[in-house]
C-alpha cells in the first residue's frame, strides 16, 4: 500500500470516529451548534482526503451527506433521527471502504454503485423545497427519494430512466382528464404506484367527482417522449431523470447471473445435479455477499444445506426464487437498518496504529539522551580501571554511574508501558453506537452518559474490555432499562439513563455501567437460582439480598426465559466475570428494585503479563516462569545419578541437581518412571537446577494474579491465572522450589 | 350500462366512463359485501377505479384490460390478477 493510501486510512478512521461521535451528540441536542459545525467539518475533511486520492465514490457520497448537513446549518432541516442514521449510515459505508482498502491494499473497484445508493439515501428526505432547488442545480440532482422506493418495491425492474410524480388536481374529472388512462398508455411504463392525495374518507364521504390520488412512475422511455406525452397535463406532473448507473436493487449482471442459477436449478435433473445444485447455491450466495446482502447469502447457504441433504434441490429453488423475485424487501441495507442485530461498531477492528501523544515520545527521546551521557561515562569509568590508579574513587563514579542508569531505565521502562496507555474514552465511545440502535430496536427511549473518558489504561485492559462492557450494556438496554410507557407507570422520566463511566482509584481503573432501570428481581433470582440448582433453597434463604444478586455470575445462570437476539446468546455474566477476573480485575453488581442496577469493574492499571511454559507432573498442569527456563531436554535414565536422597545430572561439565516435580508437590510417586526424563533447566538467583516433569506443554502469556487469602501463605506457588478453558493454572515459583 | 348490480354481484363491463364512478360508489354502499365482478371491464375512467382504490372490495377478475389486470388489481388487493399473470 502506498504511503498516501495509508495516511488516508488512518486519517479518515478517525474522522470517521469523530464525525460519529459529533452525529450521536447531535441528536441528543439538535441545536448544538458546536457539535453541527465539527460533524459538518468531518464530512468535509473526508471528502477532500478522498479527493487526495482519487476516490471518486466516496467523495460522493460524503458530499450527500455533506450538502444535508450543510441544509440543518442553513436552517432548511430539521436535525431528526432519520438524517442522523443516513448520516451514520454514510460513515458506516466509508468504513467498509476503509477496510476493504485496508485487505486490498487499493481502492476498491465497485464502490460506484454503493455510493449512488447512499446519495439517493441521502437526497433531503421528501423535503420538496430542497427537491425542487436541486433539480435545478441540473448535473449533481440526485434521484426523488421515492424514485428509489419505487424501483425497490417492484421486483425485477431494470432501466428505468424517469421518475414521474402525477398529482391530479381535484377537478381534473370535470376537465373531462383520465390520468390514469393517459398513464396507462406512457411510453416505456415500467411501475406505478397510486396511493390517496388524502387518505381516503369513509365511504359514505367519498366524492366520486373529486380526484384525491397521486401517482407515481417509472419509464425506461426518453425524458422527451415521456414529457411528450404528459404534455396536456404539463401542470400537475413532475418529470425527474435518474441516474443510470444505480438500480438499487441487482446491478444488471448480478441478476443475470442469479437467473442462470435459477435455470440451471430449475433445468431436468440428472446424475451430477447435487454437484450442480451445490455450486448453483454457491455462486449465488457470493453474488449477494458481493451485494453486501449478507442476511440473504445465509439463507441461500441454509436453503443448499437443506437440499443437499434432502437430495431434493426444491428448498434452495425456492429460496433463490424467493430472493430474486422479492428483492425489494431484501434490498442491500445499509448498516443499521437491520432491526434485532447490532451493527458492529466502526473501530471493532482492533487498532492497528496506534497514535502516541508527542509529549510521550519526547519523553523517550530525552531519556535515550541521558542513557548516551551515561554510556559515556562508564566509558571514561573503563579507562580509570585499566590505569588502576584509584580504586575507591573508580568505584565511586561507579556506583553513581548504576543509580544514574537505574533511574534511568526504570524511567525508560514507564515511558514505553505509557505509550500503551489509553484513555478509556477510546473504548467508551465504540458503545454510543451499538446501544442506540439497540434502543431504537427495542423502542427505548434512552441517554447513554459517558463519564471520565480522560481516564487512561492500559492498552491490553481497553481492549480486553470491549466484549464484556458489551455485554452488560446490552443486558442494560435490553432488560435493565423499561419502556418509556413502564417507566411513566412508575413515575420515573421517560428518558432512561445508562452510565457508563471510568476512573482511576489508586493502581486500579473502576469502570461502572450504571442503568435507572428497574433493578434485578431478588425474588427473580432466588427462584431462578433455585430451579438450575446453583444452591440450596435453605441455603438461597439465608443468603442477603446482596449476595444473591451476586448469583448472577455463577455459571448456567440466566433469568430470561427466552433467548432473545439482545442478550443471552448463551453466554450470560459468567462469561464477564471470568474474562474480567482473566485480566486480574473483580466485577461486582449492585442492584435496587425500581432503582437501577450499577456493574462496576475494578481492574489493575496495568496488566503484567508474565510469559510460562506449562508443564504436567502427577497429572496436573503447573506454570513455569519462562524467565527462569534455560533449557528442555530429554535425558536417559542412567545419565542421573543419586546423590543422597537428591539426584543430579552433568550437563555441560556442571552438576545441576535435579528435582521430581511431582515428588516436591507430595504427589503420589508410584508410579513407574519412564526410562526418559523430560527435564526443564531453570536459573534462579544465578543457581542452576532442574525440574523432572512427566509432560511438556505450550508457552502462554498470562496475567499472574497472587495468592490471596486463606491461600496467602502457600509456598512455592508464584501465582494462579485462568486459562482460556477456565481452569485454574498454578505458576511455580522456582526460587522458593529450589529452596 | 357498464356498471349494474347482478345476482348480487357488482358487474363492470365494456367502456366505464367517468360518469360510473357515482352509480358504482351507490352500489358499493348499498352492497357492501357485494363482489365486484370486472371480468368483462374492457376500461375503466380513473373515477371508477378510484371508487375501487378508496372501497377496496372483493374483486372477481382478472379484468379483460392488460392495464387493469396488471398495475390496478394489485393495488386492491385481487388475488386472482394482478402482477403474476401475463398481460
Amino acid at each position: 500500500m502506498n504511503e498516501f493510501l495509508a495516511q488516508f486510512l488512518v486519517e479518515s478512521r478517525e474522522l470517521v470516529e469523530h464525525a460519529t461521535d459529533d452525529l450521536l451528540a447531535l441528536e441528543q441536542v439538535p441545536d448544538d451548534r458546536a457539535r453541527l459545525d465539527s460533524a459538518f467539518r468531518g464530512f468535509h475533511t473526508l471528502k477532500g482526503a478522498a479527493g487526495i486520492v482519487e476516490f471518486t465514490a466516496m467523495g460522493r457520497a460524503v458530499h450527500a451527506a455533506e450538502d444535508l448537513l450543510e441544509a440543518v446549518r442553513s436552517g432548511e432541516q430539521p436535525v431528526t433521527a432519520d438524517l442522523v442514521s443516513n448520516c451514520l449510515a454514510c460513515l458506516d459505508q466509508v468504513v467498509r471502504w476503509l477496510d476493504a482498502i485496508d485487505a486490498e491494499g487499493a481502492l476498491p473497484i465497485d464502490a460506484e454503485a454503493a455510493a449512488a445508493r447512499l446519495v439517493a439515501r441521502l437526497a433531503s428526505p421528501a423535503g420538496p423545497s430542497l427537491a425542487d432547488a436541486r433539480a435545478a442545480s441540473a448535473a449533481e440532482d440526485p434521484d426523488p427519494p421515492w424514485a428509489g422506493r419505487l424501483r425497490a418495491d417492484t421486483a425485477g425492474v431494470v432501466g428505468a430512466r424517469i421518475a414521474i410524480r402525477y398529482t391530479p388536481s381535484a377537478d381534473c374529472f370535470f376537465r373531462g382528464e383520465d390520468p390514469l388512462g393517459l398513464m396507462s398508455r406512457l411510453p416505456g411504463l415500467l411501475a406505478l404506484e397510486i396511493r390517496p392525495l388524502q387518505p381516503w374518507p369513509p365511504l359514505e364521504e367519498l366524492d366520486p367527482f373529486a380526484a384525491n390520488l397521486v401517482i407515481d412512475a417509472l419509464s425506461s422511455a426518453s425524458s422527451k417522449e415521456v414529457a411528450d406525452h404528459l404534455r396536456p397535463v404539463s401542470d400537475q406532473v413532475r418529470i425527474y431523470a435518474l441516474r443510470q448507473d444505480d438500480d438499487p436493487v441487482f446491478p444488471d449482471r448480478a441478476a443475470k447471473v442469479l437467473k442462470a442459477q435459477l435455470a440451471l436449478l430449475s433445468a431436468p435433473r440428472g446424475q451430477e445435479m447435487a454437484g450442480r445444485w451445490a455450486s448453483a447455491g454457491r455462486v449465488a450466495a457470493n453474488v449477494l455477499r458481493h451485494l453486501g446482502m449478507e442476511a440473504e447469502a445465509a439463507v441461500i447457504d441454509a436453503a443448499l444445506a437443506r437440499s443437499l441433504a434432502a437430495g431434493d434441490p426444491a428448498a434452495l429453488l425456492a429460496a433463490l426464487e424467493a430472493t430474486v423475485n422479492a428483492a425489494p424487501a431484501a434490498a442491500p441495507r445499509e448498516g443499521g437498518d437491520d432491526p434485532g442485530r447490532i451493527p458492529s461498531s466502526p473501530q471493532d477492528a482492533i487498532a492497528r496504529a496506534l497514535r502516541v501523544d508527542i509529549d510521550r515520545i519526547d519523553a523517550i527521546v530525552n531519556l535515550t539522551g541521558e542513557l548516551t551521557v551515561v554510556k559515556n561515562a562508564l566509558g571514561h569509568a573503563a579507562e580509570r580501571a585499566r590505569q588502576g590508579t584509584d580504586p575507591e574513587g573508580l568505584a565511586q563514579v561507579l556506583k553513581q554511574q548504576h543509580a544514574l542508569l537505574d533511574r534511568l531505565t526504570a524511567e525508560l521502562q514507564r515511558s514505553v508501558l505509557a505509550i500503551r496507555v489509553l484513555p478509556l474514552g477510546h473504548l467508551f465511545r465504540r458503545f454510543s453506537r451499538p446501544v442506540r440502535e439497540l434502543a431504537r430496536t427495542l423502542g427505548k427511549t434512552l441517554r447513554l452518559v459517558i463519564e471520565g473518558e480522560t481516564t487512561e489504561a492500559d492498552k491490553a485492559v481497553v481492549e480486553a474490555l470491549f466484549e464484556p462492557l458489551m455485554h452488560v450494556l446490552r443486558n442494560a438496554v435490553g432488560h435493565g432499562v423499561e419502556t418509556a410507557e413502564q417507566r411513566r407507570a412508575s413515575g420515573k422520566p421517560e428518558t432512561a439513563v445508562i452510565q457508563l463511566r471510568g476512573r482511576r482509584q489508586g493502581e486500579h481503573v473502576v469502570v461502572e455501567v450504571a442503568d435507572d432501570g428497574r433493578g434485578i428481581d431478588v425474588v427473580d433470582v432466588r427462584r431462578a437460582a433455585a430451579a438450575r440448582h446453583l444452591a440450596t433453597t435453605e441455603a438461597l434463604a439465608a443468603l442477603s439480598d446482596d449476595a444473591v444478586v451476586d448469583l448472577i455470575f455463577a455459571p448456567g445462570f440466566s433469568t430470561v426465559g427466552a433467548v432473545t437476539d439482545v442478550s443471552g446468546r448463551g453466554v450470560g455474566m459468567d462469561a464477564v466475570r471470568s474474562a474480567i477476573e482473566r485480566l486480574g480485575g473483580r466485577v461486582a453488581v449492585k442492584s435496587r428494585a425500581g432503582e437501577g442496577t450499577t456493574v462496576r469493574f475494578v481492574l489493575p492499571f496495568t496488566v503484567m503479563m508474565t510469559r510460562v511454559m506449562t508443564v504436567e507432573a502427577a497429572g496436573q498442569v503447573f506454570g513455569v516462569p519462562f524467565d527462569a527456563i534455560v533449557e528442555t531436554l530429554q535425558l536417559a535414565r542412567d545419565g542421573i545419578v543419586a546423590i543422597g536422597a537428591a539426584e543430579a545430572f552433568v550437563l555441560r561439565g556442571r552438576t545441576v541437581p535435579l528435582i521430581s516435580l511431582a515428588r516436591a508437590l507430595d504427589a503420589d510417586t508410584t508410579i513407574a518412571t519412564p526410562s526418559v526424563a523430560n527435564i526443564v533447566v531453570i536459573e534462579t538467583g544465578g543457581q542452576l537446577a532442574a525440574l523432572e516433569v512427566d509432560r511438556f506443554g505450550e508457552r502462554l502469556d498470562v496475567m499472574l494474579k497472587p495468592m490471596d487469602g486463606l491461600l496467602g501463605g502457600t509456598t512455592l506457588v508464584a501465582g494462579t491465572t485462568l486459562l482460556g478453558d477456565g481452569r485454574v493454572l498454578i505458576v511455580l515459583d522456582p526460587l522458593e522450589l529450589l529452596q | 350500462m357498464t356498471v349494474k348490480l347482478e345476482n348480487g354481484n357488482i358487474l363492470l363491463a365494456g367502456i366505464c366512463p367517468a360518469d360510473d364512478a357515482e352509480p358504482l360508489l351507490r352500489l358499493v354502499l348499498n352492497n357492501r359485501r357485494a363482489i365486484v365482478d370486472w371480468r368483462a371491464c374492457d376500461e375503466a375512467h380513473t373515477a371508477v377505479i378510484q371508487i375501487l382504490l378508496a372501497a377496496k372490495p372483493e374483486l372477481l377478475g382478472p379484468p379483460a384490460n392488460p392495464f387493469l389486470n396488471r398495475r390496478i388489481a394489485p393495488l386492491i388487493g385481487d388475488r386472482r390478477s394482478g402482477a403474476h399473470s401475463s398481460d
